[in-house]
């Protein structure tokens, strides 16, 4: 069976041409259903496996606040990807890395591919790639899409990421005592949701349930378990 | 549900969160990241163009600099496509016996659309300058420096995008509101959008500003884009407030700057030719088909305009219905030309400058230049003139752009609402130029 790899990066970190450098080009163009989001779908057949391979919007973050970060995020959580590349902007570590800690919460499978590393290292930057990698947990790939450097490596650990499937991640944001504490109590409340618990990730959906995600209280307000985290918050505001 | 978390949580959770987030980063960095960035010299630059005190009034000189070299570079090109236009006519008019014919192509045909085409040299150049502004990174940094306004006043960051669009043509203005999240700050985007000043409009405010403001013509077409633009933000800001739809504050926005380039010759002409071009396809069909319509109703009944050797153009079916509208544009110092070009400028704007065109073709016998003909017709003084072109800018945009706001909006009262809040706005304005330009004692 073929892999389902979906690329996912902030706008202009060269996602399309790593996408097309994977592809081969070969894409096919459509919207996503029900929006005027386009969507695109190619493949490309990698040590006689075969991948397919998804572009997801450019976003900065998965809020629930635009139609791009919706149609992205309800993707990497709906449909559960094998794989996702994170492509992240080498010259701007700082605010990409945003959007990879958010992906750490929706526990996809990663893999960092660093786009843009001769920028990087042009503009006095030294970064290390194993250390990176080590504390986030996930494997990180530099790249250089103009170039198609790092395209080998990046099918490589695409490859033997899906084959691995997901393992724990080093990193879990810690949100301070008062709030980490209410988000295991909410997470717990989810737990007894079991349907809701297979389908989506319960860290995740206890954090957007206090940051107030439209979509995700939506999806709350339809389960039993609604009562209890009323409950819990209320009991944390004393 | 969402009201509930909120009341008990407040809203800084959301903030809270993304600053641990940010917090978990800047304890990685350090690790992994060595060497620091240089300041570059798109930093450097960026600490002048975006400066708190410094940014508004770059912006505004930048923008002065390119009308000056639109307007100043232009008008030799100008005045050789209409010498050509002038040519084709009276050579085409001398060859041909039949007078019904040759007062058709001569008057009508390259009278009118030479009218039109003169200003397509203005129109390139223009969005030669913008494109040059684009290339070069500095636009984006223009919507960073209105964002820090418009947000005080209550519109979101990413409208000013698809205002700075709107320059060009309204219609890829009004859809590049797809990128603005919410329903309510699209739709208010969308309604104000009409307010910028699209190309199209530019011909009417060259010839009206060339004939009648002399040496201040040029601050005559820049003063247009400062009022539309002002208008679009004192409308949104009259809508966030008085219409219940609108409430609220408008979501905060991020926008990457790219780093600044110098902009390469190829690049800078495709840009510029892709959006000119639109004029020319737009001349070959609506505004040619405007000015045959505007040709065959200013000559008919062709007994009664054609007595002798005179032409009476006050007899022809343009006049009459001219003079019937001419009453309600009285007030604003417009004669029935004046209100039939308005008439027909709906169509498209351009249609404006291609009726007048025709009209003073024909009763000079043979295409004339517009610009002086405008100023010897004595039709406006410099106060209904700026009166006019504020009317113009302001008024029912296109027919092609009441068709996108419909479509974007998919809602026939979105739509409707624009159509009139801008006819009586454009009243307004133009009542208001001619009162208090009257009252400071010009006549």
């Amino acid at each position: 069976m073929a892999i389902r790899v979906a690329v996912i990066g902030n706008p202009n970190v060269g996602k399309t041409l790593i996408f097309n450098n994977l592809t081969g080009g070969k894409a096919h163009v459509g919207n996503w259903p029900g929006k005027t989001v386009e969507k695109k779908e190619g493949k490309c057949v990698h040590k006689g496996v075969e991948m397919k391979i998804i572009d997801l919007p450019g976003t900065y973050s998965l809020t629930a606040n635009s139609i791009d970060e919706l149609v992205a995020r309800n993707y990497i959580v709906e449909e559960k990807p094998d794989v996702v590349i994170d492509i992240v902007d080498s010259s701007n570590l700082e605010r990409n890395l945003y959007l990879t800690l958010q992906l750490l919460e929706l526990e996809a499978n990663i893999v960092i591919a660093l786009n843009k590393f001769d920028i990087a290292r042009d503009l006095g930057y030294e970064i290390d790639v194993n250390e990176l990698s080590k504390l986030l947990g996930i494997p990180v790939v530099p790249t250089v899409a103009t170039t198609k450097e790092g395209m080998e490596e990046l099918r490589d650990a695409v490859l033997k990421a899906a084959r691995e499937k997901r393992k724990k991640r080093k990193i879990e944001v810690s949100y301070g005592k008062k709030f980490d504490e209410l988000i295991l109590k909410i997470q717990r409340a989810i737990e007894n949701d079991e349907e809701l618990s297979k389908k989506y990730p319960t860290r995740w959906l206890a954090i957007k349930v206090l940051e107030a995600d439209e979509e995700v209280l939506k999806i709350i307000d339809r389960s039993p378990c609604k009562h209890e985290i009323v409950n819990q918050l209320l009991e944390m505001k004393g | 549900m969402s009201k509930k978390i909120r009341e008990i949580l407040g809203e800084d959770a959301e903030v809270a969160f993304a600053e641990r987030r940010y917090a978990v980063i800047s304890e990685i960095l350090p690790k992994v990241l060595k060497g620091a960035k240089p300041l570059t010299r798109s930093d450097m630059l960026d600490k002048a163009l975006l400066n708190k005190y410094l940014g508004i009034p770059i912006f505004l000189a930048l923008w002065w600099a390119l009308f000056r070299f639109t307007f100043d570079v232009s008008t030799p090109f100008s005045d050789l496509i209409d010498m050509f236009f002038s040519w084709l006519g009276e050579t085409t008019s001398g060859a041909i016996a039949n007078e019904q014919i040759a007062s058709f192509l001569s008057d009508g045909i390259f009278g009118g659309l030479g009218g039109v085409l003169v200003f397509l040299p203005p129109i390139f150049f223009l969005f030669l300058g913008l494109a040059i502004l684009e290339d070069s990174g500095y636009l984006a940094r223009a919507a960073f420096v209105a964002d820090r306004i418009m947000y005080k006043l209550g519109l979101h960051g990413k409208s000013f995008i698809p205002m700075l669009i709107g320059f060009g043509c309204n219609i890829p203005g009004i859809m590049a509101t797809r990128t603005i999240d919410r329903e309510e700050d699209r739709i208010l985007t969308i309604l104000v959008n009409p307010l910028m000043s699209c190309s199209a409009r530019l011909p009417v405010y060259i010839l009206v500003s060339g004939a009648v403001l002399g040496g201040y013509a040029a601050a005559g077409v820049y003063s247009m884009y400062i009022l539309g633009i002002a208008l679009a933000v004192l409308m949104a800001l009259l809508f966030r407030r008085v219409i219940p739809y609108f409430k609220g504050k408008p979501s905060p926005f991020i926008l990457e700057l790219p780093m600044y380039a110098k902009p390469t010759l190829r690049n800078t002409l495709i840009h510029m030719w892709e959006r000119g071009v639109l004029f020319l396809k737009k001349a070959g069909t609506i505004i040619f088909l405007g000015i045959i319509v505007v040709w065959l109703l200013s000559s008919y009944p062709w007994n009664a305009v054609h007595v002798e050797d005179k032409f009476l153009l006050e007899n022809s079916y343009l006049a009459m219905f001219g003079k019937t509208i001419e009453p309600i544009f009285r007030p604003l110092g417009f004669n029935w030309m004046g209100a039939v070009a308005l008439f027909f400028g709906f169509i498209a704007k351009e249609i404006v400058v291609g009726t007048f065109a025709t009209l003073f073709g024909l009763q000079a016998e043979g295409p004339e230049e517009v610009i002086p003909a405008l100023k010897s017709s004595g039709i406006f003084t410099p106060l209904t003139g700026l009166a006019f072109m504020a009317f113009t800018l302001i008024y029912l945009p296109c027919i092609a752009t009441i068709g996108v706001i419909y479509r974007e909006t998919n809602s026939w009262k979105w739509t409707l609402f624009t159509v009139i809040y801008e006819l009586i706005l454009a009243y307004v304005v133009a009542m208001a130029i001619v009162w208090i330009g009257g009252l400071l004692g010009y006549a």
